[in-house]
């Protein structure tokens, strides 16, 4: 047995211990189910092991499909689990954390989704030896093309850390980051799918305004947005020389983008990351 | 620039009063006030009067153009073909470069462009280029793009100023002494533009550079976006691209001597015999080529 532990082996007994893992979720809405899917999707963990509960079973029902087990107890779900999604409304969490505090033990690994949360608040609320971590995901997590971001607490260490970017890579792009990030990736990336989504509409009623069918331009908006942000990632190349390969002297684009410069687009695009980043900083602090 | 000595250079002008004249004279430009002169002593004929003059110059110099003439037009919006068009009468195939150049070679860090009309060798157009890269930045360009480097570097120099004079005011708000910020911002803009034009980096990669995380700069930035600072600049290079198109449309119209203004005809017919205009100086270049013939 060699000295000291090689990356392959970290890598390799996170993989193992990801197959093995008891995966739990205290809270079963839209952000939580996305995550879920991204996991079955990657095939990280079997579906068997995972572990949902709700109050009712209005959301229960889709989970249940894939294949998970759910429950409407909470405690039940961190009895049974190692790693436990806190995926809770905010104003729901503090007395969620209450009842399931005298179940955490030191194996737990507690990640919470829950927005405007701080790790500082978590930590309060559970044991003082409790491994805790807060994400900030997006939807697209759902069809494995989320961007999030994710911070560790006071005892999370470099195993825990590992652990959750290899799960959670399998959704997206995952990055630890320090927590003050968070908030402004929930103006860029969390609520940033909105502006896309909006650009994306815009696109194509322009295309209907110059006749093409509705579906149609939708969905060559949506494949334009898709390619111009695979070109992005897969050249490293930056957003300004990429703009400028694409304007011919005198042609099409660059007369578009005049019209875009002459609504100050930049601007308000950097106006609305700034209000949803501080309106999450104001949501914390409540 | 050392690219030519002074007494090789002549000059002419109607007007001996202009304070170009003293500096040309002090320089060791040999002076003139016939434009005929010029032409005689000169191989490469810079024509450096207002377009709306420059149909009376051709007309009055056309006789004496000879074939190693190399006539160069600097004058906006006159076209090679209505210069070529005018020398045909007297001269069968005259050699006529169009060129666009700037203020900045005075400094010697102009940015001129020209192209080269029909019968023009490549090698006038190489004699150009080496006279005027002596002065900056010199390339050849087709014709029809010189109303946009009109826009762009012509008018250039201008939107500069406008964003110099203004950014010493910024300086000065928070409390600088106005020489002290007019200085820092000229030096501002002045290595950035070194910076560019020395790195292989798009200047948004640049700008990003300078941009810490919630630092002074980005926010000042949203400020400019805010303000739609680029599209300013698109709209100023486009309007001066447009107006440029517009004076020549004028000036491919021939301009009857009623349109020009009055006291300057007057003040034309009492120097000389026949109808001429030249109410700007006028450079004229020997070269070294002229030993050939």
């Amino acid at each position: 047995r060699a000295g000291g532990v090689t990356l392959g082996g970290v890598a390799s007994r996170i993989a193992m211990e990801a197959s093995e893992l008891w995966v739990g979720f205290v809270g079963a809405g839209r952000m939580a189910g996305g995550l879920v899917r991204g996991l079955l999707q990657a095939g990280k963990v079997p579906a068997s092991n995972v572990l949902a509960s709700a109050p009712s079973d209005k959301n229960l029902e889709a989970w249940r499909e894939l294949g998970c087990r759910t429950t409407h107890c909470n405690l039940e779900v961190v009895h049974r689990s190692t790693l436990v999604f806190l995926a809770t409304k905010p104003h729901i969490l503090p007395g969620v954390l209450e009842e399931i505090r005298p179940a955490v033990g030191s194996h737990h690994i507690v990640v919470s989704l829950v927005a405007g949360v701080t790790i500082q608040t978590l930590q309060r609320l559970l044991p003082p030896w409790t491994k805790v971590l807060r994400i900030m995901p997006n939807l697209p997590c759902v069809v494995q093309a989320g961007a999030m971001v994710f911070s560790r607490g006071t005892n999370a260490g470099d195993e825990e850390a590992a652990l959750l970017k290899s799960l959670l890579s399998s959704c997206g792009l995952c990055e630890e980051v320090p927590e003050s990030y968070i908030d402004i990736h929930t103006g860029l990336s969390g609520s940033g799918v909105a502006y896309v989504y909006l650009f994306a509409e815009a696109l194509a009623e322009g295309a209907v305004k110059m006749g093409m069918p509705g579906a149609l331009a939708s969905r060559i908006a949506a494949q334009t947005l898709l390619g111009a942000a695979k070109m992005l990632l897969e050249t490293g190349e930056h957003p300004a020389k990429l703009r400028g390969d694409v304007c011919t002297p005198g042609g099409t684009t660059i007369y578009a983008l005049h019209q875009l410069e002459k609504g100050a687009l930049r601007a308000t695009v950097m106006d609305a990351v700034e209000a949803a980043t501080n309106r999450a900083c104001d949501m914390a602090k409540d | 620039a050392g690219i030519l000595a002074a007494h090789k250079i002549t000059a002419s002008s109607p007007d001996t009063d202009l304070p170009t004249v003293s500096g040309l004279r002090k320089m060791g430009v040999n002076f003139t006030v016939s434009n005929k002169d010029t032409v005689k002593s000169s191989d490469v004929l810079f024509l450096a009067v207002k377009p709306p003059i420059i149909p009376f110059i051709l007309e009055e110099v056309g006789p004496d153009i000879e074939a190693r003439h190399i006539v160069v037009s600097c004058a906006a919006g006159v076209t090679i073909s209505s210069i070529e068009k005018k020398l045909s009468t007297f001269c069968p195939t005259p050699k006529v470069i169009r060129c666009m150049t700037n203020t900045p070679v005075v400094v010697r860090e102009g940015a001129t462009v020209y192209a080269t009309g029909t019968h023009a060798d490549v090698e006038d157009g190489k004699l150009l280029e080496q006279l005027m890269a002596s002065v900056g930045f010199c390339t050849e360009v087709e014709e029809d793009l010189i109303d946009a480097v009109t826009g762009l570097s012509g008018s250039g120099p201008a939107y500069a100023f406008t964003a110099l004079d203004a950014l010493a005011d910024g300086g000065v708000k928070m409390g600088l002494p106005r020489r002290l910020a007019v200085r820092l911002g000229a030096q501002a803009l002045l290595g950035a533009a070194k910076m560019l034009l020395e790195s292989e980096q798009h200047p948004g990669q640049l700008k990003d550079n300078v941009c810490s995380p919630g630092g002074a700069t980005i926010h000042a930035l949203h400020f400019l976006e805010s303000g739609g600072f680029r599209s300013l600049l698109i709209n100023a290079v486009e309007a001066s691209c447009i107006r440029t198109r517009e004076l020549q449309h004028l000036a491919d119209q021939e301009i009857s001597p009623a349109a020009i203004k009055k006291t300057l005809l007057d003040k034309v017919k009492l120097e000389s015999p026949s109808l001429s205009v030249a109410s700007a100086s006028k450079v004229s270049l020997f070269t070294s080529k002229s030993k050939k013939n």
